[in-house]
């Protein structure tokens, strides 16, 4: 009997405890966030997206009774873009079909729900590939470019330039085809426009061949990136993408380390025999173990620099397919303790500006005492199309990968902290990504993006009632509704 | 008679069970996008057990504890195989399999039940053998919980099969130590 007892109490005390640590707002199951999991608010209701017709009267609705609407995808942004306190959020994820494929043009249309796994699906059969995405493949195309993203890709700017049009459900109750032909003054404001110029429907990208690259890794320092960069990457005509990362591991290589992975045209092999698109995320197990050690433990983070160089050098000469390189591993990346999280912060540096960028940020880190868990950095071309755009000149971008706590005065310290980065960032005539967590301040904000004023304008123009409504707006573009 | 290696061999069945259970319920959910095709998985492992019982009922008082032994060792399988799969239909194949194990598992430990008990006399072996089982679902359910925040799904399917691989030699050891 005293077994049984024993043994209750001990379960007892397990839930007690599994409550206690699982009691913060972040974890709230009534309270929506983002993969952020800050800032958790009530909203009204969250509908998924099934019919256009639907989303026309949801609108319609929401206005009348004065309700704001927030649109979501993958919900992989961070600063609370896609929902707003009381409002409706729409759920795009579920209005995922593919349209049309035209392999002649080289276009598809979707709806803006479909990730960019479906798209890949869809047009790899036909020898077709994306112009541009992210590293990973499972955000929703609607999302992307809403928020202008970028990848590892060299030669084609960022997202913007890979669409062809969309149809844009606007505040007023119309869909407009949008174009760069056609309402064309909404193409740049929509695109990166954060969901506040109305509901993207679908979207018609220009799409590329499929090509078969080979991996080169390279080992190099920050000091002598730019230099190698220029020559060895860019000046490749057949380079075609590249992402480099930045040591952590304390000690002499801190911020200064870096290994690149370039993927240069290979016309040795026969894309037929690598383009079948992987089904599953091969090694996420063992990845997963190594990125917690390395969240957890000092010696962790020791490790984890060598083992993953290790690792990336055994991959070198490996062949990929445009569209399998185009889908980069994600879940090992995946954190869900309670109380923290993994929160990305991405800083655009002129190219030539990145040497001194990264010695002083290195300081800031060590002294502020950041945890900081990966660096990785990408190019990204001149491209000013959209008008929130971020790389005002050819710039390298620091995707930063920080751990930290989500209680208020943990997320305080963090925020003055990076506000100092972001100090440095604005110092180098650099810029900083929105669809994170907006820890600048909004004078900082305003220094980054000189256009903002005109973004805010139109904003007034295209939606004065402000029923497409998210916390950017409220942070940066005024007052809430 | 002494019926400690059934509390014990399906106390570490349930423990192997209640760890995936929960979790196995979202990454069903997961698969569909409807409600329908999540349901339609739960049905076939219902009709597949409901089929089997049918067939397995007339053998039961004979080979009761090979049962025991093959369901875990049935489960083990589908526990391996589950991360591994990328279609729906290899799903529903393996919720035919789980059914089929859930009927030689359920029946066969009733039927022990009874065998090891005396009319009359059932109540305290009944309630010990549910405390210990219900209880080691408990702290499946919980760990399994940790587990899948640290690592992933696939951890949790793998030692879920370890424990039924147990929970099978715990029974097939017994066979050897009793006269059955």
């Amino acid at each position: 009997m005293f077994k049984k007892m024993g043994v209750l109490l001990l379960l007892f005390v397990l839930c007690i405890w599994t409550y206690w640590r699982t009691g913060g707002e972040d974890q709230n199951p009534y309270l929506i966030t983002d993969y952020s999991r800050l800032h958790p608010v009530k909203v009204e209701r969250v509908v998924q997206a099934e019919q256009e017709k639907q989303l026309v009267e949801l609108l319609k609705d929401a206005r009348e009774n004065q309700l704001t609407v927030s649109i979501a995808g993958q919900r992989h942004s961070q600063g609370g873009h896609t929902y707003y306190q009381d409002g409706i959020v729409i759920d795009m994820t579920s209005y995922n079909r593919v349209l049309d494929i035209q392999p002649e043009a080289k276009k598809i249309t979707v709806q803006a729900g479909a990730t960019w796994a479906d798209v890949q699906r869809a047009i790899n059969p036909y020898g077709l590939s994306l112009k541009n995405m992210q590293s990973q493949n499972i955000f929703t195309v609607g999302g992307s470019i809403s928020v202008n993203a970028h990848g590892r890709e060299l030669r084609n700017g960022s997202l913007i330039q890979s669409v062809d049009s969309f149809r844009l459900l606007t505040a007023d109750g119309q869909i407009r085809e949008v174009s760069r032909t056609s309402n064309s003054e909404l193409f740049p404001l929509a695109l990166g426009g954060y969901g506040l110029f109305g509901l993207i429907l679908d979207v018609t990208l220009t799409l590329t061949e499929d090509e078969l690259y080979r991996l080169n890794v390279d080992r190099t320092q920050a000091a002598a990136y730019p230099s190698y960069f220029r020559q060895n990457v860019l000046g490749d005509p057949n380079m075609r993408m590249h992402l480099a990362r930045i040591s952590l591991q304390p000690g002499e290589g801190y911020f200064s380390d870096m290994y690149a992975l370039n993927y240069a045209i290979d016309t040795e092999a026969s894309l037929q025999d690598y383009n079948k698109m992987s089904v599953r995320e091969p090694g996420v197990l063992p990845a997963k173990i190594l990125f917690n050690l390395n969240r957890g433990t000092v010696w962790g983070r020791e490790w984890f620099w060598g083992l993953q160089q290790r690792y990336f050098e055994s991959q070198d000469g490996t062949r990929v397919s445009r569209n399998n390189a185009m889908a980069s591993p994600s879940a090992f990346m995946e954190y869900h303790q309670p109380g923290n999280n993994d929160l990305l912060q991405e800083y655009f540096i002129p190219v030539d500006t990145f040497p001194a960028f990264v010695e002083e940020m290195g300081e800031i880190v060590s002294q502020e005492k950041l945890d900081l868990l990966n660096i990785t950095v990408r190019y990204v071309e001149k491209d000013d199309e959209a008008v929130l755009s971020y790389a005002t000149q050819d710039m390298f971008g620091l995707v930063c990968l920080f751990h930290a706590s989500l209680s208020d005065e943990e997320q305080a310290k963090f925020k003055a902290s990076l506000q100092k980065i972001i100090d440095l960032v604005i110092r180098m005539k650099g810029t900083y990504y929105l669809p994170y967590q907006a820890y600048a301040t909004t004078e900082q904000f305003e220094q980054a993006y000189a256009r903002q004023d005109e973004f805010f304008a139109a904003k007034e123009l295209y939606d004065p009632e402000h029923t497409f409504m998210n916390y950017f707006m409220e942070q940066y573009g005024g007052n809430s509704k | 008679m002494n019926m400690k290696w059934l509390v014990r061999s399906q106390s570490m069945v349930t423990l192997a069970s209640g760890m995936i259970y929960p979790y196995y319920l979202l990454f069903l959910k997961n698969l569909g996008n409807s409600f329908s095709k999540y349901g339609l998985a739960f049905a076939v492992f219902t009709i597949s057990s409901a089929a089997a019982s049918q067939w397995l009922a007339p053998r039961l008082d004979t080979y009761a504890k090979r049962w025991l032994i093959m369901s875990s060792l049935g489960m083990a399988g589908a526990m391996i195989a589950f991360p591994w799969i990328t279609s729906y239909i290899w799903v529903l194949l393996l919720q035919v399999i789980m059914g089929l194990c859930n009927a030689m598992q359920r029946m066969s430990e009733r039927v022990l039940l009874a065998d090891y008990t005396e009319p009359g006399k059932r109540g305290k072996p009944v309630g010990n053998y549910h405390f210990w089982t219900s209880a080691a679902s408990g702290f499946a359910v919980i760990i399994g919980g940790l587990l899948i925040d640290w690592l992933t799904i696939d951890v949790l399917f793998y030692l879920s099969a370890l424990l039924y691989i147990w929970g099978s030699v715990s029974v097939w050891r017994s066979n050897h130590t009793t006269n059955q």
